[in-house]
Formats: structure tokens, C-alpha cells, sequence
């Protein structure tokens, strides 16, 4: 298919072209309030294309029928009017021989996740409570490759299970979810282990309790974890740093965070939804050391803005069918890789660990409004979606109407603690972190 | 088109079938400072079916390749018939529409060469760099599209309409030393090219503030009276509230339902809320929604009492009420769930300076940088703030984050002016997965008795 496409662009631009192809079936079925309610299939498929010529680059996208004379003329008429980029389509190189493809997954019949959906469903079901609960199956079948001979084509395999708990009293509303992803389809103690941390976190906030106030120890769940970690993972894109807009941009080689802070971009890590042997410019995946024990050593590239910061591509090109590709992460991983794989029969409690020592704190789950303003610049202040009061080492109940404020780089400049409930939330691998001297604020 | 798809119908073994179709072009232009960051054209198509057997559950199924109809009309009706739901799901009574409405494209975007629409885009984000030294970047850019839809259902409604959009946007960064600060210009309409011309002073404006909250001091957090402008009380009320109405949340859940009884005070008397997908021009505005039930204009809260909902055709029959033309898909990719379309706070009296009169002490919060809601607790980031002393606007200030209880705030909302606009701006709502679907607001200026304004959170 692309291979057509990459021939005629061969022809008519003289800088070259790659090509994205991408097939994508998805299997999903959707509980709500409890009740079955929805089945769906949906079925994908389409191009992208990017040429070079006279120093300019075009992209053009479609999931129309369209011939390949024609897609390469709407690239040209976009690289007509763009300007010079010393873009470098790669060579062929190896890659990587990883699992993305799991037979379980594809050949999971729609009964299969129904009665998973069920199973979920029945393990969530409580008094005054409602339960929603989602199960996705995906396969998909990608093909790259550009004019300068570089190839790749994988297929792959994802399920995702989401559910969440809503529970109303009054003007009350309390809702507590959780979500597993993974390239394969989830075995029972999975979905055991989903129900067990929705319903830890449930049990624990149905006493609702006055909030702390002051510049005090917080927990922040792997999942809460987000607002700490968006100023960071945005500030070590090349994208921002060759804006000039990254307070890290300067900083390789420095020591900015706790010596016991690291974070790798791993997208050949076994069983992830987010893991390819290839990125979508041809570039070969391969592990990115981010930060090591503190120390910033170097940013995610795509092919553009490699070649714009005069750097090599990270293998961070990420491409849909509309567009022209961005750096973008696969999987976070957040601490020494060392940890990644360690498996619990059950979830570990709930702050992993990390509460002992606290006398009066917070543990926050989710806040609100996360993503808003300026994130990049470090600074946030929230609201709390979700959150627990530690007192003497214990969670005494939920607190509403607090706000948690700090600087994303200051905090992680001093650690408090590494929790031992490392888990992946979304596509992060993180434990819980203990933070000190973050301002907490009643309303 | 319309044949093909009744000729696909009539092969579905379900009770009810429908299906969209849909064609999209669209171009994008994109600067990032002086650079011209793309400039693209797609094609996009694709169908979505929708089944339901009797005692059935949904059965959907979407494709991009139109060869595949029969068998994905066949598909939808067999995933229909492996889901049993009891009670079952049944759809309120609309009359079948039959209609071919083509949209006003005001000088259609195809029409227009991808050169002179960057050189229009080009020319808005020049203003924005010519400003001042201080943007040191901006990100500008023009998007159109006109859509062909086509929707057929089983009951003998079938429509087809061409629908236009178009977005502007600009966002211009300015910096100092370590402080960085940006204003954010957002126009998108339901029209084509010639609503897109002579847009430069909104672009001007926003490097302008940019520039002026390099020296603007960070808000001091506390409790204040808080004058919200039309552009944050329209995302505000759509946000903050309108999710709640959306009849998807409340038809299945008892304490929902409770939450929200029609009838229950929300507001005092001065609050008026509404929601109009039939508002001329807006891009929220269509003539029928992806059931094919007519738009209309819903009111939600009239003299501070809730007094109804939006819905889908489904949540209108299991809740006793009528469809109000609210279920909306993204596109052929999505179902149609309940969504809004252009709500707004209905007009108050008085000017704004009657809002503020009496006001020692207070914050006038402007624009939108972004919003979130969670349950019954919201957080608001404004673009900009004014104080307001002595009964008067006052100093820039900045970092104002407007954070609260829904139902306390809207009860403390006390003197709504009569200055009500809509706010035209591209960007979109987000639910379920399908974002961004076009909607708008509208208000006048709110003034809140008394809110939380979280700058820095004193520790």
C-alpha cells in the first residue's frame, strides 16, 4: 500500500518521502449504571504522507480512497508553501525484537469481555453505589517506511478495562476509579487486583474529615502523581526546548532533582500498549535515559525537530493519519527500571508504604484542573478530587474543599520518600511519592 | 448517497437501524513564531451504524472504508442481539424528518487556495510578534472544514446537510528574565472565509495582555466578590453546570436523579439558564442533532429553579420527557451521546458598572485559559484579572484561579447584568472520549456575592 505510495513520491519530490500506514480494529463493550448496555465494533484504516522537496517538507492524510498521484499532489501543495528543513529521512537499521502482538488479545471473542466485564461488575457492586465499567480491545497493524530504504512493520495488540464507582449522598459526590491497560488480555488476578484498589480507596472515603492546613507532608499516588510529572515530561521535549520555553532546556548535565529521581522513556518494555520496535519516521525504539539520579541527560526528537536543534531523533516520532509527526512519549517509567516488573498477589496498601511517619499530611489521588495554565513553568495550584488526611501515620477519612499548591521543580529537588507501590497509570510506571512542604489550604 | 444508505436499511434485521455517513476536508495552517509549523489538507469518510433489537443492547459500528456497509449493518445487529438489557432500552416518539439543508458556507473554504489561507493566518500572528520585543514566541492558527453528512434511520428520517467550520486561533507568549505570560485569541464559527477577515485586533489584544502581565502581580488569594466577564461565566455555566443537566448522568442513577429533581432552587431568582443548538451561526448550531431530532432552545434553570434537562432520545423515554435534540457524536467514529450545544446565562439588567457600584474589594475575572469540573467542585484558570476598588476596575492582576462548590457559587450568584454575548471561540467540550465537539457560550457579566480566588496558596 504505501509502497505505491512511496514509488510515484519517489518520482515527483527530490527530497524523498516516508509514509505511515495504520489498520486499527477495536472490539468494545460498555456497562452502565451497571447494566450492559453497548456492543460496538470499529474498523480504521488510513495514510499518511510526508515529502521533501526543494528543501521543503509537505504532509498530507487520508482515510478516503484516494490515489496515490493525488495524495503526493496535496503533499507537494503543502510542502509549496513550508519552509527550508535539513530533514533526513534514516536508513535501515534493526531493530528490536519485542512482543506487541498478543494472540489471546486479538482472538478474545465479545462474550470473553462481557463475562470480564461482569466479573469486574460483580466485584465493584455495593450499597448506594453505582458502577460503570468499559473493556477495549484493540489490533492493529502498522506499516513505515520511507524513500531511503528504512522499513518497519509490526502489529499489535491492546485491552483496555476501566471502571469507575459513583456514589451520591446528598450534594455529595464521590467517584472512584482505576484503569488497566495492557497488550494483553488481562487474567483474573488483574482484574481482582483493580477491583481490590477502587474499593481500598472507596472504603477509606466514605468518612469525610476536616483537611490540614499549612506547608505540610503529601502523598502522591501513582496516579495522583500528574501534576508533579506533566511540568517535567513537557519541559524534557525537545519541542519545548528548542522553543526556548523549557526551564530544563539549559540544564543537561545539571543536577536539578533528588539524586534519587530518574525517568526513562522505554518503549521496548514487554507487555505495554505503547511499545513498537519502531517509531513512525523509521527511527529504531530504543531506551532514553531521561533523568539519572537527578541529572538531567537529554531530551525526546522527532526527525523535524532533531533537525532543527541539529540533534539526532530520539526515536520519539509519533504520527497519526491527520498531521504531520510530533515527539511524543511511550512508556514513562519513573525510578530505577530495577523495579519495573514486580508483581504483588495483592495491591500494596494504599501510600505504599509511606505514611508511618507522618503525623499530620495529605494523600492526594486526583486533583482538579490538572493541565491548566502554565504548566510547563512548574508552578500549580488545585483543588482536590480526591483526597485522604493522614494523621499519626493513619488515613482518617476523605477531605473535600482543600487546595494543593507547589512548584513541580522544587518538589522533586527533595524527596521525601519513594513509595513500594510502583504501578503503571496510564502509560507511567510510578510508586507513590512522598513530597514535604507542599501547601495545603482550606477552603 | 441517501439510497444507497435506505437501500442498507432495509437489509438490517433489527428494530431500529440508522446510519451516518460522513465526508470531511479540511485544511490547517500553523505558524510558531515566524516559522510556518504546516500547512495540510485531509480528506476524511467514514459511517457509523447504530442497531437495537428489542430487549437488546446498543449495537454499533463504525468504518472508514464505505465498501464495508452491509456487512458492518449486519455486524451492529448481531452485537445488538449478544447484549440483553433489562429494562429494555426504548427511544422516544420523534416525528421522521426528511430534509436537505445546506448550511450558510459563507464563501466556502474549499474554494480558497491553502496559499492565501497561511497568508491570512500569516498575517494575524505578524500582528501579534509586532507588538512588543517581549513575545518571544506565538503559536497561530487557521483551521476550516465542511463536512457531508448524510443520516438515515429506520423510522424514515433522512437528512443530508453540508456543515462549515472554521477556527481561529492565536496564542503569543511573552517573556522577561524567568517570567513567562500569554494571552490566548480563540474565534470559530459555523461559517466559511469571509467570517475569517479583519480579525487582527483580537490578535493584537491578546500579545498586548501578554506583555502587560509580564508587570502584573500575582493575585493575592482570599475570598472576594468576583465579577466574572461574559467569556469565563459562559465556560463557567457550561462547565460548571451544564454537564450535570445532560440527562445521561442522571436517567440511570437514583441519587443523580435526586441531585437534580426539576424543581430544586439552584440559583437565586436573578439566574436564568439555557441551552440552543437553533441559535443562528453559532458552532454549536445545526438544524437537527445525530438522531435527527430538530435543535431546539431548552431552558434549564428559569428564576433559579431547575427546570430541565437535556436528552437523547433515550434518556427522554426513560425519563418521561422529551428529546430535545441534544445526542451528538463527534463523528462517524463516535455514538451520539448527550451533549451540549450553545448554552448560555440568559440576560440580565443593568451595566456593568452597576455590578460593581458597590464593590470594595473584589476581582473581575476575564477570559479562560481553562476549565474543570469534578463532581460538584470546579477550578477555573482566567486569562487575566482587574481589581476592582471603590467601586471601579482597578490593577492588572494575574494567576487567578477561580475554584469552588457548584451549588454553593451558582446560589451566591446575586446581579446578572444586561450585557449578554456569545463567545464566539474554537477549542471544544470533551466527554466520553469525544473531544473537541463544537459548542459555544454565552453570558452577560455574573457577579459572584462572594468566591474563592486561589492564586498563591498561602502556605
Amino acid at each position: 500500500m504505501i509502497e505505491r505510495l512511496l514509488e510515484v513520491a519517489r518520482r515527483r519530490a527530490d527530497g524523498g518521502a516516508d509514509a505511515l500506514w495504520r489498520r486499527v480494529e477495536r472490539t468494545s463493550v460498555a456497562f452502565e449504571w451497571g447494566r450492559l448496555k453497548a456492543a460496538g465494533v470499529a474498523e480504521e484504516a488510513g495514510a499518511n504522507l510526508r515529502v521533501r522537496h526543494r528543501g521543503r517538507v509537505g504532509i498530507a492524510g487520508t482515510t478516503a480512497d484516494v490515489a496515490p498521484d493525488e495524495l503526493v499532489s496535496r503533499a507537494l501543495a503543502s510542502a509549496a508553501l513550508g519552509e527550508e528543513i535539513e530533514l533526513a529521512f534514516p536508513a535501515r537499521g534493526p531493530l528490536a525484537k519485542i512482543a506487541t502482538f498478543f494472540d489471546r488479545a486479538a482472538d478474545a471473542r465479545l462474550d470473553d469481555l462481557i463475562a470480564m466485564g461482569r466479573s469486574l461488575l460483580g466485584r465493584l457492586e455495593r450499597e448506594g453505589c453505582q458502577v460503570n465499567v468499559s473493556i477495549e480491545r484493540e489490533s492493529a497493524d502498522v506499516r513505515v517506511a520511507n524513500t531511503a530504504g528504512a522499513a518497519g512493520d509490526y502489529r499489535s495488540t491492546g485491552v483496555a478495562v476501566s471502571a469507575d464507582v459513583w456514589r451520591i449522598a446528598g450534594d455529595d459526590v464521590l467517584a472512584v476509579g482505576d484503569a488497566a491497560e495492557g497488550a494483553d488480555l488481562p487474567g483474573d488476578e488483574v482484574l481482582a487486583r483493580l477491583a481490590a484498589t477502587i474499593n481500598t480507596r472507596l472504603d477509606h472515603a466514605l468518612r469525610i474529615v476536616g483537611p490540614p492546613d499549612g506547608a505540610l507532608p503529601v502523598v502522591f499516588t501513582p496516579a495522583g502523581l500528574s501534576p508533579l510529572m506533566l511540568p517535567v515530561t513537557q519541559a524534557l521535549s525537545g519541542k519545548a526546548v528548542l522553543q526556548g520555553i523549557s526551564p530544563l532546556g539549559a540544564k543537561v548535565g545539571e543536577q536539578v532533582f533528588d539524586a534519587r529521581f530518574s525517568l526513562t522513556d522505554d518503549p521496548l518494555r514487554a507487555g505495554r500498549p505503547s511499545s513498537r520496535p519502531i517509531d513512525d519516521e523509521c527511527v529504531a525504539s530504543r531506551l532514553t535515559p531521561l533523568v539519572e539520579h537527578g541529572v538531567v541527560r537529554r531530551f525526546i526528537y522527532d526527525l523535524e525537530t532533531a533537525a532543527r536543534a541539529k540533534t539526532q531523533s530520539t526515536g520519539h516520532g509519533e504520527r497519526g493519519i491527520f498531521g504531520k509527526p510530533v515527539p511524543g512519549y511511550t512508556n514513562i517509567v519513573v525510578g530505577d527500571a530495577g523495579d519495573v516488573g514486580a508483581k504483588h498477589p495483592l495491591p500494596p496498601p494504599l501510600g505504599g508504604g509511606l505514611l508511618a511517619a507522618i503525623t499530620d499530611g495529605l494523600l492526594v489521588d486526583e486533583l482538579i484542573g490538572v493541565g491548566q495554565g502554565n504548566v510547563i513553568g512548574g508552578a500549580f495550584s488545585h483543588p482536590v478530587a480526591l483526597a485522604y488526611r493522614i494523621e499519626r501515620g493513619e488515613i482518617t477519612g476523605r477531605v473535600k474543599d482543600a487546595a494543593v499548591a507547589g512548584n513541580a521543580y522544587e518538589l522533586w529537588k527533595r524527596v521525601g520518600g519513594f513509595g513500594n507501590d510502583a504501578r503503571w497509570a496510564g502509560s507511567r510506571w510510578a510508586p507513590s511519592v512522598l513530597l514535604e512542604g507542599v501547601s495545603v489550604a482550606r477552603r | 448517497m441517501i439510497d444507497r444508505l435506505t437501500t442498507a436499511l432495509q437489509r438490517s434485521r433489527a428494530d431500529y437501524t440508522e446510519i451516518r455517513v460522513e465526508r470531511t476536508w479540511s485544511t490547517a495552517v500553523t505558524f510558531r513564531g515566524r516559522r510556518l509549523e504546516s500547512a495540510t489538507a485531509s480528506e476524511d469518510q467514514g459511517g457509523f451504524v447504530r442497531a437495537l433489537h428489542a430487549g437488546g443492547g446498543w449495537g454499533v459500528a463504525s468504518f472508514t472504508s464505505l465498501d464495508r456497509l452491509e456487512t458492518m449493518v449486519a455486524r451492529a445487529g448481531e452485537l445488538s442481539r449478544a447484549v440483553t438489557v433489562d429494562p429494555p432500552i426504548r427511544l422516544a416518539d420523534i416525528p421522521p424528518r426528511r430534509a436537505d439543508a445546506e448550511l450558510d458556507l459563507d464563501g466556502d473554504v474549499r474554494g480558497v487556495a491553502l496559499a492565501d489561507k497561511k497568508r491570512l493566518i500569516e498575517a494575524y500572528n505578524g500582528v501579534m510578534l509586532a507588538v512588543s520585543d517581549r513575545i518571544v514566541d506565538t503559536l497561530a492558527s487557521y483551521r476550516d472544514e465542511v463536512s457531508e453528512y448524510w443520516y438515515v434511520n429506520s423510522q424514515g428520517t433522512a437528512l443530508h446537510e453540508l456543515r462549515p467550520e472554521v477556527t481561529l486561533s492565536g496564542t503569543a507568549v511573552a517573556r522577561r528574565d524567568g517570567t513567562i505570560e500569554k494571552g490566548v485569541e480563540s474565534i470559530g464559527l459555523r461559517r466559511g472565509w469571509r467570517s475569517m477577515q479583519n480579525r487582527e485586533p483580537g490578535f493584537r489584544a491578546v500579545a498586548e495582555r501578554a506583555v502587560a502581565l509580564l508587570d502584573a502581580p500575582m493575585v493575592h488569594g482570599g475570598t472576594y466578590p468576583v465579577i466574572l466577564d461574559p467569556e469565563l461565566a459562559g465556560v463557567f455555566i457550561h462547565e460548571a453546570f451544564g454537564h450535570l443537566s445532560e440527562a445521561d448522568f442522571v436517567y440511570e442513577n437514583p441519587q443523580a436523579r435526586e441531585m437534580m429533581t426539576l424543581g430544586r432552587r439552584f440559583g437565586k431568582p436573578v439566574l436564568n439558564v439555557g441551552d440552543n443548538g437553533a441559535a443562528p451561526g453559532l458552532r454549536g448550531t445545526l438544524p437537527f442533532d445525530d438522531e435527527g431530532t430538530p435543535t431546539q432552545d431548552t431552558a434549564l434553570i428559569r428564576e433559579g429553579i431547575l427546570v430541565g434537562r437535556l436528552h437523547s432520545r433515550e434518556t427522554a423515554a426513560a425519563m418521561g420527557e422529551r428529546p430535545t435534540g441534544n445526542a451528538r457524536a463527534l463523528s462517524f467514529r463516535h455514538p451520539p451521546i448527550v451533549r451540549m450545544t450553545n448554552t448560555y446565562i440568559a440576560n440580565g439588567t443593568g451595566t456593568f458598572d452597576d455590578l460593581i457600584r458597590d464593590i470594595q474589594l473584589g476581582v473581575y475575572a476575564c477570559g479562560a485559559f481553562g476549565g474543570q469540573t469534578m463532581l460538584e467542585n470546579f477550578s477555573f484558570t482566567a486569562a487575566y484579572g482587574r481589581m476592582i476598588r471603590d467601586g471601579r476596575v482597578a490593577e492588572l492582576v494575574k494567576d487567578v484561579v477561580l475554584a469552588g462548590n457548584l451549588f454553593r457559587t451558582l446560589d451566591r450568584i446575586d446581579h446578572i447584568a444586561g450585557d449578554f454575548r456569545w463567545n464566539q471561540m474554537g477549542g471544544g467540550c470533551g466527554k466520553a472520549g469525544q473531544v473537541p465537539l463544537p459548542v459555544t457560550e454565552g453570558a452577560p457579566h455574573v457577579r459572584i456575592e462572594e468566591a474563592l480566588i486561589g492564586g498563591d496558596v498561602p502556605g
